[in-house]
Protein backbone atom coordinates (compact mmCIF):
# COMPACT_ATOMS: atom_id res chain seq x y z
CA UNK A 1 0.00 0.00 0.00
CA UNK A 2 2.41 2.88 0.88
CA UNK A 3 4.40 2.45 -2.00
CA UNK A 4 1.47 2.61 -4.34
CA UNK A 5 0.35 6.00 -2.41
CA UNK A 6 1.98 7.77 -4.65
CA UNK A 7 0.84 5.99 -7.66
CA UNK A 8 -2.51 7.98 -7.73
CA UNK A 9 -0.73 11.62 -8.34
CA UNK A 10 1.66 13.09 -11.20
CA UNK A 11 4.45 12.56 -8.90
CA UNK A 12 6.87 9.87 -10.04
CA UNK A 13 6.52 11.27 -13.68
CA UNK A 14 6.89 15.12 -12.43
CA UNK A 15 10.21 13.26 -10.57
CA UNK A 16 11.49 11.96 -13.88
CA UNK A 17 11.06 15.40 -15.67
CA UNK A 18 13.03 16.62 -13.05
CA UNK A 19 15.94 14.45 -13.35
CA UNK A 20 15.72 14.81 -17.11
CA UNK A 21 15.87 19.28 -16.47
CA UNK A 22 19.05 18.86 -14.69
CA UNK A 23 20.89 16.69 -17.01
CA UNK A 24 20.02 18.64 -19.71
CA UNK A 25 21.06 21.61 -18.05
CA UNK A 26 24.35 19.92 -17.47
CA UNK A 27 24.76 19.65 -21.22
CA UNK A 28 23.50 23.28 -22.06
CA UNK A 29 26.30 24.56 -19.54
CA UNK A 30 28.82 22.56 -21.03
CA UNK A 31 27.92 24.01 -24.46
CA UNK A 32 28.38 27.21 -23.16
CA UNK A 33 31.77 26.85 -21.42
CA UNK A 34 33.09 25.50 -25.04
CA UNK A 35 31.75 28.23 -26.73
CA UNK A 36 35.29 29.60 -28.04
CA UNK A 37 36.93 26.05 -28.77
CA UNK A 38 37.62 25.20 -32.30
CA UNK A 39 36.23 22.09 -33.59
CA UNK A 40 33.29 21.49 -30.95
CA UNK A 41 30.13 20.67 -31.96
CA UNK A 42 26.99 21.26 -29.74
CA UNK A 43 25.29 18.70 -27.93
CA UNK A 44 22.02 18.24 -26.43
CA UNK A 45 19.66 15.70 -24.83
CA UNK A 46 16.76 14.65 -26.62
CA UNK A 47 14.02 16.33 -25.07
CA UNK A 48 11.05 15.06 -27.98
CA UNK A 49 12.20 11.53 -27.50
CA UNK A 50 12.18 12.05 -23.11
CA UNK A 51 8.70 13.34 -24.01
CA UNK A 52 7.58 10.48 -26.16
CA UNK A 53 8.86 7.59 -23.70
CA UNK A 54 7.22 9.30 -20.74
CA UNK A 55 3.93 9.09 -22.45
CA UNK A 56 4.05 5.78 -23.55
CA UNK A 57 5.26 4.74 -19.61
CA UNK A 58 2.10 6.39 -18.45
CA UNK A 59 -0.24 4.93 -20.79
CA UNK A 60 1.01 1.28 -20.13
CA UNK A 61 1.29 1.53 -16.82
CA UNK A 62 -1.03 4.47 -15.54
CA UNK A 63 1.67 6.30 -14.26
CA UNK A 64 2.60 3.50 -11.52
CA UNK A 65 5.98 2.85 -12.59
CA UNK A 66 7.57 6.41 -14.39
CA UNK A 67 10.78 4.87 -12.82
CA UNK A 68 11.38 3.29 -16.13
CA UNK A 69 11.93 5.98 -18.03
CA UNK A 70 14.68 7.39 -16.04
CA UNK A 71 18.56 8.20 -17.59
CA UNK A 72 19.56 6.34 -15.17
CA UNK A 73 17.70 3.16 -16.45
CA UNK A 74 18.81 3.74 -19.94
CA UNK A 75 20.97 1.36 -21.56
CA UNK A 76 23.58 3.56 -23.22
CA UNK A 77 22.65 2.59 -26.35
CA UNK A 78 19.55 4.20 -25.74
CA UNK A 79 18.51 7.46 -27.63
CA UNK A 80 17.38 9.30 -25.15
CA UNK A 81 20.86 8.58 -23.11
CA UNK A 82 22.93 10.02 -26.39
CA UNK A 83 23.93 13.03 -26.40
CA UNK A 84 22.41 14.35 -30.11
CA UNK A 85 24.98 16.59 -32.37
CA UNK A 86 23.40 18.87 -33.82
CA UNK A 87 23.95 19.65 -37.48
CA UNK A 88 21.28 22.63 -38.13
CA UNK A 89 23.49 25.73 -37.46
CA UNK A 90 26.50 27.50 -39.31
CA UNK A 91 29.57 26.20 -39.22
CA UNK A 92 32.05 29.26 -38.45
CA UNK A 93 35.51 29.85 -39.47
CA UNK A 94 36.95 27.90 -36.27
CA UNK A 95 34.76 24.83 -36.63
CA UNK A 96 32.03 25.58 -34.19
CA UNK A 97 28.76 25.68 -34.89
CA UNK A 98 27.85 27.72 -31.52
CA UNK A 99 25.02 30.15 -31.58
CA UNK A 100 25.58 31.78 -27.98
CA UNK A 101 21.60 33.14 -27.63
CA UNK A 102 20.67 29.55 -29.28
CA UNK A 103 21.73 28.47 -25.97
CA UNK A 104 20.98 30.62 -23.50
CA UNK A 105 17.47 30.06 -24.55
CA UNK A 106 17.34 26.78 -24.30
CA UNK A 107 18.75 26.73 -21.16
CA UNK A 108 16.00 29.44 -20.01
CA UNK A 109 13.29 26.86 -21.75
CA UNK A 110 15.06 24.39 -19.29
CA UNK A 111 15.15 26.17 -16.10
CA UNK A 112 11.39 27.17 -16.40
CA UNK A 113 10.49 23.45 -17.00
CA UNK A 114 12.34 22.40 -14.24
CA UNK A 115 10.87 25.20 -11.98
CA UNK A 116 6.89 24.37 -13.36
CA UNK A 117 7.56 20.82 -12.47
CA UNK A 118 9.30 21.30 -8.78
CA UNK A 119 6.42 23.88 -8.05
CA UNK A 120 3.51 21.24 -8.64
CA UNK A 121 5.70 18.27 -7.01
CA UNK A 122 5.64 20.70 -4.32
CA UNK A 123 2.19 21.20 -4.08
CA UNK A 124 0.57 17.53 -4.62
CA UNK A 125 3.04 16.15 -1.74
CA UNK A 126 1.27 19.12 0.53
CA UNK A 127 -1.90 17.91 -0.85
CA UNK A 128 -1.28 14.74 0.23
CA UNK A 129 -0.01 15.80 3.61
CA UNK A 130 -3.41 17.70 3.95
CA UNK A 131 -5.46 14.93 3.36
CA UNK A 132 -2.96 12.77 5.96
CA UNK A 133 -3.61 14.92 8.91
CA UNK A 134 -7.19 16.37 8.20
CA UNK A 135 -5.84 19.58 8.80
CA UNK A 136 -6.78 21.66 6.04
CA UNK B 1 -79.40 25.37 44.84
CA UNK B 2 -78.95 23.88 41.57
CA UNK B 3 -77.79 20.43 41.12
CA UNK B 4 -74.04 19.84 40.28
CA UNK B 5 -73.75 19.14 36.51
CA UNK B 6 -71.20 18.25 34.52
CA UNK B 7 -68.45 20.67 33.36
CA UNK B 8 -68.75 20.85 29.73
CA UNK B 9 -65.16 20.41 28.33
CA UNK B 10 -65.10 22.23 24.74
CA UNK B 11 -64.84 20.28 21.65
CA UNK B 12 -61.05 18.43 21.11
CA UNK B 13 -58.84 20.32 19.23
CA UNK B 14 -58.99 19.72 15.58
CA UNK B 15 -56.33 19.69 13.63
CA UNK B 16 -57.63 23.01 11.35
CA UNK B 17 -55.73 21.57 8.47
CA UNK B 18 -55.21 17.54 7.70
CA UNK B 19 -51.80 16.34 8.84
CA UNK B 20 -49.46 15.45 5.60
CA UNK B 21 -45.85 13.48 6.15
CA UNK B 22 -42.82 15.30 5.64
CA UNK B 23 -42.55 15.86 2.03
CA UNK B 24 -39.53 17.57 0.19
CA UNK B 25 -40.16 21.42 -0.88
CA UNK B 26 -39.68 21.37 -4.81
CA UNK B 27 -36.29 20.73 -6.53
CA UNK B 28 -34.34 19.47 -3.57
CA UNK B 29 -32.74 16.01 -2.23
CA UNK B 30 -31.71 14.22 0.49
CA UNK B 31 -28.44 15.78 1.95
CA UNK B 32 -26.75 12.06 1.53
CA UNK B 33 -27.69 12.62 -2.21
CA UNK B 34 -25.33 16.29 -2.23
CA UNK B 35 -22.69 15.01 -0.40
CA UNK B 36 -21.92 12.34 -3.12
CA UNK B 37 -22.41 14.32 -5.96
CA UNK B 38 -19.83 17.39 -4.26
CA UNK B 39 -17.20 13.80 -3.75
CA UNK B 40 -17.68 13.10 -7.16
CA UNK B 41 -17.26 16.84 -8.40
CA UNK B 42 -14.41 16.95 -6.60
CA UNK B 43 -12.93 13.70 -7.39
CA UNK B 44 -13.57 14.64 -11.16
CA UNK B 45 -11.73 18.08 -10.93
CA UNK B 46 -8.35 15.78 -9.66
CA UNK B 47 -8.75 13.42 -12.13
CA UNK B 48 -8.98 16.40 -14.56
CA UNK B 49 -6.08 18.06 -12.73
CA UNK B 50 -3.89 15.27 -13.47
CA UNK B 51 -4.36 14.91 -16.67
CA UNK B 52 -3.75 18.21 -17.34
CA UNK B 53 -0.51 18.10 -16.18
CA UNK B 54 0.32 14.92 -18.02
CA UNK B 55 -0.22 15.74 -21.10
CA UNK B 56 1.95 19.30 -20.01
CA UNK B 57 5.15 17.26 -19.44
CA UNK B 58 4.63 14.99 -22.38
CA UNK B 59 4.70 17.34 -24.83
CA UNK B 60 1.19 18.51 -25.02
CA UNK B 61 -0.66 21.40 -26.39
CA UNK B 62 -2.01 22.69 -23.23
CA UNK B 63 -1.06 26.13 -21.76
CA UNK B 64 0.65 26.24 -18.62
CA UNK B 65 -1.22 29.11 -17.08
CA UNK B 66 -3.99 26.94 -17.46
CA UNK B 67 -2.80 23.93 -16.05
CA UNK B 68 -1.61 25.78 -12.96
CA UNK B 69 -5.14 27.29 -13.01
CA UNK B 70 -6.93 23.62 -12.93
CA UNK B 71 -4.52 22.48 -10.55
CA UNK B 72 -5.24 25.38 -8.14
CA UNK B 73 -9.09 24.84 -8.42
CA UNK B 74 -8.50 20.87 -7.75
CA UNK B 75 -6.54 21.80 -4.47
CA UNK B 76 -9.01 24.00 -3.28
CA UNK B 77 -12.23 21.61 -3.73
CA UNK B 78 -10.53 19.31 -2.10
CA UNK B 79 -9.51 21.29 1.21
CA UNK B 80 -13.16 22.92 1.31
CA UNK B 81 -14.42 18.81 1.23
CA UNK B 82 -11.95 18.36 3.86
CA UNK B 83 -13.30 21.24 5.79
CA UNK B 84 -17.00 20.16 5.48
CA UNK B 85 -15.87 16.74 6.78
CA UNK B 86 -14.22 17.98 9.49
CA UNK B 87 -17.28 20.00 10.87
CA UNK B 88 -20.15 17.23 9.86
CA UNK B 89 -17.77 15.02 12.31
CA UNK B 90 -17.41 17.52 15.01
CA UNK B 91 -21.23 18.44 14.90
CA UNK B 92 -21.74 14.39 14.78
CA UNK B 93 -19.45 13.95 17.99
CA UNK B 94 -21.29 17.01 19.89
CA UNK B 95 -24.89 15.25 19.49
CA UNK B 96 -22.67 11.95 20.72
CA UNK B 97 -21.71 13.94 23.54
CA UNK B 98 -25.26 15.13 24.34
CA UNK B 99 -26.23 13.59 27.87
CA UNK B 100 -29.98 12.33 27.72
CA UNK C 1 5.82 23.69 -28.24
CA UNK C 2 7.26 26.61 -29.92
CA UNK C 3 6.86 29.91 -27.49
CA UNK C 4 7.40 33.25 -27.20
CA UNK C 5 10.90 32.45 -25.88
CA UNK C 6 11.72 31.06 -29.83
CA UNK C 7 10.91 33.34 -31.16
CA UNK C 8 12.62 36.26 -30.07
CA UNK C 9 15.88 34.04 -30.12
CA UNK C 10 15.11 33.76 -33.88
CA UNK C 11 15.17 36.93 -33.56
CA UNK C 12 18.68 37.44 -31.50
CA UNK C 13 20.51 35.18 -33.84
CA UNK C 14 19.31 36.71 -37.29
CA UNK C 15 20.21 40.35 -35.68
CA UNK C 16 23.75 38.82 -34.63
CA UNK C 17 24.27 37.44 -38.26
CA UNK C 18 23.40 41.23 -39.48
CA UNK C 19 25.76 42.93 -36.91
CA UNK C 20 28.27 40.40 -38.68
CA UNK C 21 27.60 41.33 -41.99
CA UNK C 22 28.52 44.66 -40.65
CA UNK C 23 31.98 44.57 -39.03
CA UNK C 24 32.80 42.16 -42.17
CA UNK C 25 31.97 45.15 -44.54
CA UNK C 26 33.52 47.70 -41.97
CA UNK C 27 36.73 45.61 -42.30
CA UNK C 28 37.34 45.48 -45.66
CA UNK C 29 36.85 49.24 -46.35
CA UNK C 30 40.12 48.87 -48.35
CA UNK C 31 40.22 44.96 -49.85
CA UNK C 32 40.36 43.81 -52.68
CA UNK C 33 40.04 39.96 -54.02
CA UNK C 34 41.30 38.10 -57.39
CA UNK C 35 38.00 37.06 -59.26
CA UNK C 36 37.99 34.04 -61.47
CA UNK C 37 39.70 35.76 -64.79
CA UNK C 38 42.26 36.78 -62.48
CA UNK C 39 41.37 40.18 -62.02
CA UNK C 40 42.02 42.54 -58.83
CA UNK C 41 38.29 42.75 -57.86
CA UNK C 42 37.05 45.47 -55.04
CA UNK C 43 35.00 43.95 -51.97
CA UNK C 44 31.60 44.55 -52.74
CA UNK C 45 29.43 45.08 -49.52
CA UNK C 46 27.48 42.58 -47.96
CA UNK C 47 23.61 42.46 -46.40
CA UNK C 48 21.41 40.13 -45.15
CA UNK C 49 18.16 39.22 -45.93
CA UNK C 50 15.78 38.62 -43.51
CA UNK C 51 12.39 36.52 -43.91
CA UNK C 52 9.72 34.93 -41.84
CA UNK C 53 10.66 31.41 -40.86
CA UNK C 54 7.43 29.29 -41.73
CA UNK C 55 8.71 26.62 -39.21
CA UNK C 56 9.07 28.96 -36.30
CA UNK C 57 5.06 29.20 -36.06
CA UNK C 58 3.27 28.91 -33.41
CA UNK C 59 -0.70 28.09 -32.84
CA UNK C 60 -1.92 31.63 -32.68
CA UNK C 61 0.24 32.80 -35.90
CA UNK C 62 2.91 34.48 -34.23
CA UNK C 63 6.01 33.57 -36.53
CA UNK C 64 9.78 33.72 -36.07
CA UNK C 65 12.79 35.47 -38.46
CA UNK C 66 15.22 33.83 -40.52
CA UNK C 67 17.95 35.09 -42.39
CA UNK C 68 17.02 33.83 -45.96
CA UNK C 69 20.48 34.89 -47.67
CA UNK C 70 23.28 37.23 -47.40
CA UNK C 71 23.26 38.72 -51.13
CA UNK C 72 26.13 40.91 -52.36
CA UNK C 73 26.06 44.27 -53.78
CA UNK C 74 26.49 45.44 -56.52
CA UNK C 75 27.86 49.20 -57.59
CA UNK C 76 30.38 50.99 -59.12
CA UNK C 77 34.05 50.88 -57.22
CA UNK C 78 35.64 53.92 -56.36
CA UNK C 79 38.13 54.72 -58.75
CA UNK C 80 41.34 56.54 -57.50
CA UNK C 81 43.91 58.07 -59.73
CA UNK C 82 47.62 55.72 -58.96
CA UNK C 83 49.69 54.22 -61.85
CA UNK C 84 52.33 52.85 -60.27
CA UNK C 85 50.06 50.80 -57.73
CA UNK C 86 50.51 47.13 -58.11
CA UNK C 87 46.64 46.87 -59.27
CA UNK C 88 46.26 49.64 -61.51
CA UNK C 89 43.78 49.11 -64.21
CA UNK C 90 46.65 48.35 -67.32
CA UNK C 91 44.56 49.71 -70.41
CA UNK C 92 40.64 50.99 -71.44
CA UNK C 93 39.15 54.06 -70.48
CA UNK C 94 39.99 53.67 -66.63
CA UNK C 95 43.98 52.87 -67.36
CA UNK C 96 46.14 53.90 -64.36
CA UNK C 97 42.79 53.62 -61.99
CA UNK C 98 43.00 51.97 -59.02
CA UNK C 99 39.45 50.66 -57.99
CA UNK C 100 38.10 50.69 -54.48
CA UNK C 101 35.11 49.38 -52.89
CA UNK C 102 32.52 51.32 -52.58
CA UNK C 103 31.05 51.03 -49.25
CA UNK C 104 29.11 53.75 -47.06
CA UNK C 105 30.82 54.04 -43.45
CA UNK C 106 27.97 56.19 -42.33
CA UNK C 107 25.43 54.00 -43.48
CA UNK C 108 27.02 50.63 -42.23
CA UNK C 109 27.49 52.30 -38.43
CA UNK C 110 23.81 53.22 -38.47
CA UNK C 111 22.72 49.78 -39.72
CA UNK C 112 25.02 48.78 -36.68
CA UNK C 113 23.15 50.53 -34.20
CA UNK C 114 19.87 49.88 -35.63
CA UNK C 115 20.75 46.07 -35.47
CA UNK C 116 21.84 46.53 -31.85
CA UNK C 117 18.33 48.31 -30.69
CA UNK C 118 16.65 45.76 -32.07
CA UNK C 119 18.99 42.96 -30.64
CA UNK C 120 18.04 44.95 -26.96
CA UNK C 121 14.53 44.99 -27.85
CA UNK C 122 14.41 41.17 -28.31
CA UNK C 123 16.40 40.71 -25.12
CA UNK C 124 13.60 42.81 -23.27
CA UNK C 125 10.80 40.56 -24.92
CA UNK C 126 12.52 37.73 -24.04
CA UNK C 127 12.79 38.83 -20.41
CA UNK C 128 9.28 39.54 -20.19
CA UNK C 129 8.52 36.32 -21.78
CA UNK C 130 10.54 34.40 -18.62
CA UNK C 131 9.27 36.64 -16.36
CA UNK C 132 5.37 35.85 -16.83
CA UNK C 133 5.81 32.26 -16.88
CA UNK C 134 8.09 32.43 -13.45
CA UNK C 135 5.45 34.45 -11.84
CA UNK C 136 2.31 32.20 -13.45
CA UNK C 137 4.06 29.78 -10.97
CA UNK C 138 2.57 31.87 -8.13
CA UNK C 139 -1.19 31.23 -9.13
CA UNK C 140 -0.07 27.81 -6.88
CA UNK C 141 0.16 30.04 -3.70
Amino acid sequence: MLPNLFAGTTIPALGEVLNFAQARHTVLAGNIANVNTPGYRLRDLNEAEFQQRLKEVMTHTGGHDARSTSLAAAEPGNPMRDVRQSLENLIYHDDTNIDLEKQVAEMTKNHLLHNFALTVMTDQFKLLETAISERV
Amino acid sequence: MTPITGIPLSPPVQPSLPVQPASHPVGAQPFKNVLLEALGQVNTMQTQANEAVQQLVTGGDVNPAEVLTTLQKADMSFRMMLQIRNKLVQAYQEINNIRI
Amino acid sequence: MISALDISTSALVAQRIRLDTVSSNLANLTSMSRDENGKMQPYQARFVMFQTDEELETKHGAVGVKVSSVETENVEPNYKYDPNHPYAIKDGPKKGYVAYPNINMTAEMVDALVATRAYEANLGAMELSKNMAQQSLRILG
